[in-house]
């Protein structure tokens, strides 16, 4: 991870948001899911100087706590993590810093080519579970 | 879910949001949520299951 993080081409700040949180589902364990978020960010951080972490309570525009935005440049481009990233959804918001770090895009050509032919904004919320 | 946040990160136009199920029981309930992953375009759930990058494009463009 560290070789990655060393990679990026421009600095990433992963936003992390605490604030109320909901009753997890039984079997989701006990953990302080926000105190986990920052402790995992934070570790993030100490792995890349390009990578630095920030936290604030109940900030606007966060539906969920905790959660987290990775932001290329400390810029919001609406890329979030609503919940702990836990167990193999990590290598989502690892995946998400790394493209977060790069100048291009990593999609293929026709892939950005259709995108570009969007005339008006889109939503995309993808259920997970640390699987 | 790479996909999504590439997208995200690729166009203004697209934001993406990864919703942990388990955490966020109530949402995951209202839409109806039993596999993951399970995306949902504008509130609307569409599919669940991870698709190939052409065929993923395909199907956000074509529920707008």
């Amino acid at each position: 991870m560290r070789e990655w993080f060393a990679d990026l081409d421009r600095p990433v700040e992963l936003f992390v948001a605490l604030g109320p949180e909901e009753t997890p589902r039984a079997g989701a364990g006990d953990a302080d899911f926000g105190a986990e978020m920052v402790r995992l960010c934070e570790g993030l951080a100490e792995l890349g100087e390009h990578v630095t972490c920030r936290v604030e309570e109940e900030p606007a525009g966060f539906p969920r706590f905790p959660a987290v935005s990775i932001r290329p440049d400390g810029r919001d481009t609406g890329v979030r993590y609503d919940g702990l990233p836990w167990g193999y959804e990590l290598s989502s918001l690892v995946g998400a810093i790394v493209e977060a770090g790069r100048e291009e895009p990593t999609l293929r050509p026709e892939s950005l080519a259709a995108l570009a032919t969007l005339d008006r904004d889109l939503a995309l919320d993808v259920f997970v579970t640390p699987t | 879910m790479l996909l999504a946040f590439r997208s995200a990160f690729a166009s203004e136009r697209v934001t993406a949001t990864a919703i942990e199920a388990n955490e966020f029981p109530r949402l995951s309930q209202e839409l109806g949520v039993r596999a993951v992953p399970r995306i949902v375009v504008d509130g609307e759930p569409r599919w669940d299951g991870a698709v190939p990058e052409a065929e993923f494009l395909r199907r956000i463009l074509a529920a707008t």
